[in-house]
């Protein structure tokens, strides 16, 4: 019944997504208010519909129904109920479904939030919205569809005995259901673990998210509505997509610091970048909007980055889904990679071709022009430029060349994260030298001298940390300029901050936190984007400190001995050999941490001996200056062998990511007027 | 049971760091893009030996990457040996920035130029409307006269 259920929602849903396409469209093009209305109430619709699907899912899931073959396929009967629960996006049937609810749930959002602001635009923003998530529900129901289930087909039938089918075929019959519980496989062991709980959840929500801005783009560009009202109406939108990719990124960070055991959290590996590619672009999209509504300009640029962060979360889904990644060839096998690529190239060039149809007819010019290279919106626009230079270069390493040599060339190749590293490495140095000297120019035009002054306070304390640094031995020379740039940027977010404070306090006589406090209420989104900054700068420090001076070292213990590095001593003291309630063997070593004599930590550093795979999960001491970081390789009773990293200011990194979040609630939090509130308190009076 | 040891041995084969900055250059044959020092595959293991033995035999570590490269291709390494392939990786990408940046500087530079050909513009019709006046008052001082 669960399977019957969730079947039928889904169809409904597709059916209701399609006719939304259809009827808003002529509603949006005819101007026929009774069709836009209509498309509308079948785009709410799909919601509810998506979330009966899902719940059959879900059920299906927790109550271990193993005839569908979803259910079969992510759990077994030993999997806890959190992983039940998380394995609805552990696969790929189970993930698109998940993906369209969110997608529904955000178009609902949306169509919520500005039907009545926007009318000229929804129906066409509706349009767009409605055909992305009519496509992932085809892909759900026509090849992947998570309500299959297994059959047995009588013998002499052709074709295999056991089937997977979402109808029931004929003479089929139901296999039993201790050989279903007995053959179930279980859900990948590298995707149990809080960090996989979160972090898929967070970048569909920050991919889908990004649906929003580009559909009403799109509509702005079909309605000829090309002031700025379609930036305006997804500001928030663009920024909350931002909040949840960049949760999903960091996340995915902790979760290979953790689970993947090589002591790092990025290694530049394709599925990484594919996430990162439109964080990038929408990155670049947010800050190029801002002059679009302060200055009137940058249209044309704000529709290309629109589309390209579309298109990039289009492609960064393809490409993780496709097999494309593994090798040019396994993308052909796929069963989604072929409708996945055409699509993205069909919505990409529709995008386009609107763009350009606007562009010719002179409907997308400025309303000024650039007056000064030292001005606000040209450092915006160079920024612009490095962000998309590092799209450029990660995508052709990640991607570009590793397709063109195989298909050109007949030659794979590996492009590691040290050829990554030379391109990425000055780009991100300019990003922070941009960040730091654009929020202290003017619009318009800024002269050099008064550029210069009001940079003098954060240059200052950069030469004196610079100075502090080197005194204190940090003698490598691209560290130092690394944390140069990075300490710039964020005295200029602190120096911008103290300079509002300040004012504040002088012209209203306030004390300094409630001159803080009314500042960040007065302008959230440029206070909140400063702890932002903030916030990357934490990283970058994080980022610096945790590669350049890493220490890494391997060796092999008896029991009872203890191994030096820098000023800390490890012991190795027992070795057990367990097995959890979940049925895998675990081979866990006890270990113990001393500095300077003293014992610090004792640590349990473990192999998890699933069936098909080991897993390493670390032993870490965790403290702000480092981590003291330990992973099993191997052993027995007598001896272990163990890879031992220091890694210095590596917590920075996810403290920075929490600086980052908490700055960009800042920038969205609905702002509450004085008149706002005024009109809620009289509404709850009358 | 005994759980795999990269290294078995300490007694003339190269310590378990000399192996492990050689295989942190290099990539794991079977899964894609993870570096073969942290790949616990049985065929890493293979290799991480193969490289420990050559170490021992006194190659260096720029050989023992060269051996593999030759036997197993360019995809063990981070950086495509090809030189074609090797050019492209670096050259393309250089070139887009290069090219963006020339492409903005331009736009300025072309922005700065009207402007500064409308002051011009600005400046001579100034200048012709001040002389059709002075010579407009200049008739009508005459003509008072």
């Amino acid at each position: 019944m669960l399977a019957e259920t969730g079947l039928a929602a889904l169809t409904f849903a597709f059916a209701l997504a399609v006719y939304a396409v259809a009827a808003s469209a002529l509603g949006g093009h005819k101007q026929l208010e009774r069709w836009g209305r209509s498309g509308r109430n079948a785009a709410l619709l799909t919601f509810p519909a998506l979330l009966l699907a899902t719940a059959m899912l879900v059920i299906a899931l927790m109550t271990e129904q193993y005839q569908m073959s979803y259910v079969y396929s992510v759990t077994d009967p030993q999997t806890p109920a959190l992983y039940r629960f998380t394995a609805l996006w552990g696969s790929q049937r189970g993930s698109l479904l998940f993906w369209s609810l969110l997608m529904s749930l955000f178009a609902v959002a949306a169509i919520g939030l500005n039907w009545r602001g926007e009318r000229r635009l929804m129906p066409f923003a509706i349009a767009f919205m409605m055909a992305t998530l009519a496509f992932f529900l085809g892909l759900s129901l026509f090849l992947e569809n998570p309500f299959e289930r297994w059959w047995l087909l009588p013998q002499g039938a052709p074709g295999a005995q056991e089937v997977s089918s979402a109808l029931i075929p004929p003479f089929a019959v139901t296999p039993s259901e201790a050989a279903l519980r007995a053959g179930a496989q279980g859900l990948n062991p590298l995707l149990r673990h809080f960090g996989m709980v979160i972090h898929p959840p967070m970048l569909y929500l920050g991919f889908v998210g990004f649906t929003i801005p580009f559909s009403f783009a799109m509509a702005a560009l079909a309605a000829g509505e090309l002031s700025s009202g379609w930036i305006k109406a997804t500001r928030r939108w663009s920024l909350i997509a931002w909040i949840f990719l960049s949760i999903g990124l960091i996340l995915g960070g902790r979760w290979a610091y953790d689970v993947l055991g090589w002591g790092g959290y990025w290694g530049w590996d394709p599925v990484e970048n594919a996430a990162f590619l439109p964080w990038l672009v929408g990155t670049a999209f947010i800050h190029s909007v801002i002059i679009q509504e302060k200055r009137g300009m940058l249209k044309l640029w704000n529709m290309l980055l629109v589309i390209a962060t579309f298109s990039a979360v289009m492609f960064g889904t393809f490409a993780t889904r496709s097999g494309v990644i593994e090798s040019v060839h396994s993308f052909a096998r796929s069963e989604v990679g072929f409708p996945m690529l055409a699509f993205w190239a069909v919505i990409t060039l529709v995008a386009l071709g609107l763009l350009l149809w606007r562009w010719g007819r002179g409907e997308l010019s400025d309303e000024r022009q650039f007056a000064n290279l030292l001005s606000r919106e040209s450092l915006f626009v160079l920024n612009n430029v490095v962000f998309i230079a590092l799209f450029i270069a990660i995508f052709w390493g990640s991607f570009g060349l590793p397709i063109l040599s195989e298909l050109a060339f007949g030659k794979e190749v590996t492009i590691g994260a040290e050829t990554f590293e030379f391109f990425v490495v000055p780009l991100f140095i300019a990003m922070y030298v941009l960040m730091g000297v654009a929020p202290l120019s003017a619009w318009g035009a800024t002269s050099l001298p008064r550029l210069g002054a009001a940079l003098r306070p954060p240059l200052l304390l950069t030469v004196l940390s610079i100075l502090a640094l080197a005194l204190s031995g940090t003698g490598l020379l691209v560290a130092t300029v690394g944390y140069g740039v990075a300490l710039f940027a964020a005295y200029v977010a602190l120096y911008e901050i103290y300079r509002g404070t300040k004012a504040r306090r002088q012209a209203l006589n306030e004390s300094w936190p409630r001159a803080l406090l009314a500042l960040f209420r007065r302008n959230q989104r440029r206070y909140g984007g400063y702890i932002v900054h903030l916030g990357v700068t934490v990283i970058g420090i994080g980022i610096i400190g945790s590669t350049v001076f890493q220490t890494e070292v391997q060796h092999t213990l008896q029991r009872g001995d203890s191994i030096a590095l820098r000023d800390y001593n490890l012991r190795f003291d027992d070795f057990i050999r367990a097995q959890a309630v979940d049925g895998r063997m675990m081979n866990i070593t006890a270990v113990t941490l001393f500095r300077d004599g003293s014992e610090i930590a004792r640590m349990r550093p473990r192999i998890d001996d699933y069936e098909q795979m080991p897993m390493t999960i670390a032993g870490a001491h965790s403290t702000l200056e480092n981590d003291f970081y330990v992973l099993l390789i191997g052993g027995d009773s007598e001896r272990a062998t163990f890879r031992i990293y220091i890694n210095p200011l590596v917590n920075l990194v996810w403290w920075g990511g929490i600086l980052l979040i908490f700055g960009t609630v800042i920038a969205v939090y609905p702002k509450v007027t004085p008149a706002a509130g005024q009109r809620k308190r009289e509404g709850t009076n009358g | 049971m005994l759980l795999p040891f990269v290294i078995t041995a300490q007694g003339n084969r190269a310590s378990d760091t000399e192996v492990i900055a050689v295989a942190e250059r290099m990539y794991c044959p079977v899964c894609e893009n993870i570096p073969l020092d942290e790949c616990q595959t049985t065929a890493c293991l293979e290799w991480k030996d193969e490289i420990a033995a050559q170490l021992a035999a006194g190659r260096t570590p720029q050989d023992v990457i060269d051996s593999f490269v030759a036997r197993f291709g360019d995809h063990v390494v981070g950086v495509p040996q090809d030189p074609l392939i090797r050019a492209l990786t670096f050259v393309l990408p250089a070139l887009a920035t290069l090219l963006a940046l020339g492409a903005g500087l331009l736009t300025f530079r072309r922005f700065a130029d009207s402007k500064k050909l409308s002051l011009e513009r600005e400046t001579v019709s100034g200048e012709l409307s001040d002389a059709s006046y002075r010579e407009r008052l200049e008739s009508d001082v005459r003509s008072l006269r």
